[in-house]
């Protein structure tokens, strides 16, 4: 039995489907993210474990108890708000140890427990300051240390960088997880942002419209996604159209040229069915055994790291990532382009 | 701020003003000097003539005098039976347009209600004076809609030591004014409370009574009392109400001013300036207060 | 759960019942009162005879008519002010909030004293002239006033972004007049109105400061005369001016539609 088992959850609102059978098994100490665009039903499934939300049906298992019908208050389940949530007329030692205070902790205790939260957040010296007169990351970082200071079963992060500053949110998210280890709290985290997802989780939850997309290893939802929706929210895919698909042999006719794809995985075909290649698995030129189209560039971008190509090949614009190099020779507009694949990148949805 | 305009395609040879350049300063406060002439006018000049007058003897010498008969037992009382009217309905008003305005915003009631009550609020706060006293004279009078009613089924308030024409009476009267008041004021306030506070200490373990105790009320504390210091001074400077309801037989300060202005009852006119002027004091220290409770509740609030 | 939400909305309800019947009671009370001046029977008696009281009309014009010089006045007074403080002094902007709340510091009846105190006398003599005496009411109506038109403007302004407006119409090729009565004033219109609907409630039946200055010529001292020796009009009276109050925030309530509503004033 898994820690933390979420069964046949569903949530209506009024008529609306928010969540639809949601099924999951959290191990002890596991960083779980829920992944999906706005709307998909990750923060309402988040208030179920929390206990803001009754589920219409199906049941929350926290260590072999039901907590399905317990209220919030008796769960001790920490959640972080994506507004931080901060209480605005307590310092942000109060705040920390709120708590504790109303669980009627010893005083000695609340403070030891205060200190040691303001030493794991590095925030030491503004524990009298009110949360105005933090910035937004320190805000979250306070967020943080008060869901945990009451040493929770299960910690619920909902988006809770997506207020903050491109930098520090890169900066606060490796924070989250260098903290999440060291006390090996059981984590679900809920983001609409992919990489936050691929770079921070154990496994991810994808969702799309209140249904579970896929659950996996950030690596095993990036090369292997199981659906159309999972494979182009997550990173990029093109898809181009292909005739001819032969899935015993895993071959297909692109634009008239013969490629192979990989057909380890059973797939089911559409009646137009299509190639699917991520950006990055291109190169330029001829390459032994790997498949090699023709096309030729329409749109250059520079990115910085990276140099994005359209190219068409046949009817299909393709998107074509390439690593900059610092003495590269950029393909120009109009220029035709050999490009060849790898047959192991591509697979037909 | 700084930065220098950068609006080459304005033509400025039309006379189009420029938002941002500088045009010389004083040029600038012109924009504002009407504003400024008037207040002078009819706001300082007015009150500095009073702070002067309170000065003078009847002969128009300085003097202090003036501020030691104010400690004249009638007038001292004056000013204590103004405070305490002012006190208690601010207090009472306070209470029941707050318990108002929680039923509509977080107490759970429909919407309609809340559309209702605030067009009510906006109708009743500004419904005072005059008519107001009629109504209250014609509800809890002698004669009364309610003091008859009462009688009927046995309890007569006027033999029970009431009377609409005494503090308690004018205390009521104020109340129909107070208590909308309050619930315009503290609606936005029980709006400001976010309902993450509510979930983030029920998430830490607090009981709905904790989340109040601790989070909510302190958090309205300034507000509410803002709003009370508001109330208090409405009800302070009251005149036309009193005197309809009264008949100027109620020992207030207002109504103390209003006889002074009408002739000269204190026979010392410099009494009648200190004892306005002693108004205003009483009324800047509230507001200075007003004032800081307001700032504290905004930074707390702003999001 | 479930029974303690039904306890806290019972209350709530209670607390609604006790304002409610505080607000209506008297005003129930009141108009059955100003149905009885016929002995016996119910009638509008009352009415009728205020209004063929050719007092009444005299006064109330009046009154109305003091109101709109006064909407007219303040308007001249802050709308120009408090655009220019956005525009061109937002460092003044404390400076003018504090005059504006002044009416607040100091009660209707010391302005008054202080008003007659300073321009009844040299060099003014205001107060020896009907126009003279007139425009002192307005100027302390307009005192009144400065609160709440002011934030009502401002909040309106400050909803617009001024400096960009202007710097747009500016950049359009636009000179002041468009700016301000093509711009700037179409987008304060609903600041305005409810500004100036607030200024009448409060001016109509104002007492106080109209008692000191001009006597029965106006509508507050007129309706304190009635109630003094004619008590079924002054319940009429009382109810007429009510439903002017009610008529006059319903159409405040109509123009705010979806915003937070502006209805404070002051002067009691
Ligand atoms: N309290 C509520 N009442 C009605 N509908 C709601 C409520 N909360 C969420 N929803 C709806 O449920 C769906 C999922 O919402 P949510 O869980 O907030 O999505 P996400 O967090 O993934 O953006 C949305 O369509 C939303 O409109
Ligand atoms: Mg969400």
């Amino acid at each position: 039995m898994s820690y933390l088992s979420i069964s046949n959850v569903s949530k209506v609102f009024g008529g609306v489907v928010a969540v639809e059978d949601f099924n999951l098994e959290v191990e002890k100490g596991e960083f779980i993210s829920f992944l999906g665009p706005s709307g998909c039903g990750k923060t309402t499934t988040l208030r179920m474990v929390a206990g803001f939300e009754l589920p219409t049906s199906g049941e929350v298992l926290l260590d072999d108890e039901n907590i399905t019908y317990k209220s919030p208050n008796e769960r001790n389940v920490g959640m972080v708000f994506q507004s931080y949530a901060l209480f605005p007329n307590m310092t942000v030692a109060q705040n920390i140890g709120f708590g504790l205070q109303v669980r009627k902790a010893p005083a000695d205790e609340i403070k030891r427990t205060v200190d040691e939260m303001l030493g794991l957040i590095h925030l030491e010296k503004h524990a009298e300051k009110y949360p105005y007169q933090l910035s937004g990351g320190q805000q979250q970082r306070v967020a943080l240390a008060r869901a945990l200071a009451i040493h929770p079963r299960v910690l619920l992060l909902d988006e809770p960088l997506s207020a903050l500053d491109a930098k520090i949110r890169v900066e606060l998210r490796q924070e989250i997880r260098r903290i999440q280890q060291k006390m090996g709290i059981t984590t679900i985290y809920v983001t609409h942002d992919q990489e936050e997802a691929l770079s921070l989780s154990d496994r991810i939850v994808v969702m799309s419209q209140g249904r579970m997309e896929q659950v996996g290893a950030p690596s095993e939802i990036y090369n292997h996604p199981t659906t159309e929706f999972v494979a182009s929210f997550v990173g990029q895919l093109n898809l181009l159209p292909v005739r001819e698909v032969d899935l015993q042999n895993g071959t297909c006719k692109l634009n008239g040229q013969l490629v192979r794809f990989d057909h380890s995985e059973p797939r089911q075909i559409s009646d137009k069915p299509r190639l699917a290649i991520r950006p990055e698995e291109f190169q330029f030129g001829q390459a032994g055994d790997r498949n090699v189209v023709l096309g030729r560039v329409e749109v250059v971008m520079f990115l910085g790291a990276v140099v994005r190509l359209r190219v068409r090949i046949g009817e299909a614009l393709v998107s074509v990532d390439l690593f900059n190099e610092r003495n590269m020779a950029l393909p120009r507009v109009g220029d035709d382009v050999t490009v060849n694949f790898p047959a192991h990148a591509c697979w037909i949805m | 701020m700084s930065s220098k305009p950068n609006l080459q395609h304005v033509n400025t040879k039309r006379d189009a003003p420029q938002a941002r350049p500088a045009l010389s300063a004083w040029r600038d406060w012109l924009g504002v000097a009407p504003f400024l002439l008037f207040a002078v006018l009819f706001i300082l000049l007015p009150s500095l003539s009073l702070f002067a007058g309170s000065f003078q003897d009847s002969k128009g010498n300085f003097t202090l005098q003036n501020f030691v008969d104010l400690m004249d037992p009638s007038i001292l009382g004056a000013y204590w039976v103004t405070i305490r009217i002012s006190l208690v309905t601010a207090l009472g008003g306070g209470l029941l347009g707050f318990m108002m305005a929680y039923g509509v915003t977080v107490g759970g009631l429909p919407r309609w209600v809340r559309s209702a009550l605030s067009t009510f609020s906006g109708v009743a706060s500004n419904f005072a004076g005059v008519p107001l006293a009629f109504a209250f004279i014609t509800t809890l009078g002698r004669t009364g809609m309610i003091t008859v009613l009462l009688k009927y089924i046995g309890l007569d308030l006027y033999d029970k030591g009431f009377s609409l024409y005494s503090f308690w009476g004018l205390s009521l009267t104020y109340m129909y004014f107070q208590f909308p008041l309050m619930v315009l004021t503290i609606t936005p306030a029980l709006d400001g409370l976010r309902r993450e506070w509510r979930e983030a200490a029920e998430n830490l373990g607090a009981t709905p009574a904790e989340y109040w105790l601790k989070v909510a009320l302190p958090i309205l504390t300034p507000s509410i009392l803002g709003t009370m210091i508001l109330l208090f001074g409405n009800a302070f400077g009251a005149y036309a109400t009193a005197l309809s309801l009264t008949g100027g037989f109620i020992n207030l300060i207002t109504i103390l001013i209003g006889s002074q202005i009408k002739g000269d009852v204190l026979h010392n006119v410099g009494l009648g300036y200190a004892l306005a002027f002693g108004m205003v004091v009483v009324m800047a220290v509230m507001m200075t207060i007003y004032y800081f409770l307001r700032r504290r509740s905004e930074r707390w609030l702003k999001q | 759960m479930v029974e303690a939400m039904r306890r806290n909305t019972f209350w709530s309800w209670f607390w609604m019942a006790v304002g409610v019947l505080y607000f209506i009671l008297p005003l129930v009370a009141t108009f059955i009162f100003s149905l009885r001046a016929k002995k016996g029977v119910l009638s509008f008696l009352a009415y009728e005879r205020i209004f063929q009281d050719a007092n009444f009309w005299e006064t109330f014009t009046f009154s109305l008519t003091v109101g709109f010089v006064t909407i007219l006045v303040s308007l001249v007074l802050v709308v120009p002010t408090a655009y220019w403080i956005r525009l061109r002094l937002p460092h003044l902007r404390g400076m003018i909030e504090f005059v504006t709340m002044m009416p607040f510091v100091i009660p209707a009846i010391v302005l008054v004293f202080g008003l007659i105190r300073v321009f009844s006398g040299a060099p003014f003599f205001l107060t020896n002239t009907f126009v003279g005496t007139n425009a002192l009411l307005v100027a302390a109506y307009a005192v009144l006033a400065l609160p709440y038109m002011f934030r009502s403007v401002d909040a309106g302004l400050g909803a617009i972004d001024v400096r960009s407006l202007t710097e747009a119409a500016q950049s359009l090729g636009a000179g002041w007049p468009t700016i301000l009565f093509r711009v700037i004033f179409p987008n304060l219109r609903v600041a305005i109105l409810s500004g100036a609907f607030l200024t009448l409630a409060t001016v109509i039946g104002e007492f106080t400061i109209a008692s000191f200055l001009v006597g029965i010529k106006a509508f507050g001292p007129y309706m304190s005369l009635i109630g003094q020796n004619k008590t079924y009009e002054a319940s009429s009276l009382t109810i007429i001016s009510f439903l002017l109050t009610w008529a006059f925030m319903g159409l405040i309530q109509l123009f705010n539609r979806g915003k937070s509503d502006g209805t404070l004033a002051g002067a009691h």
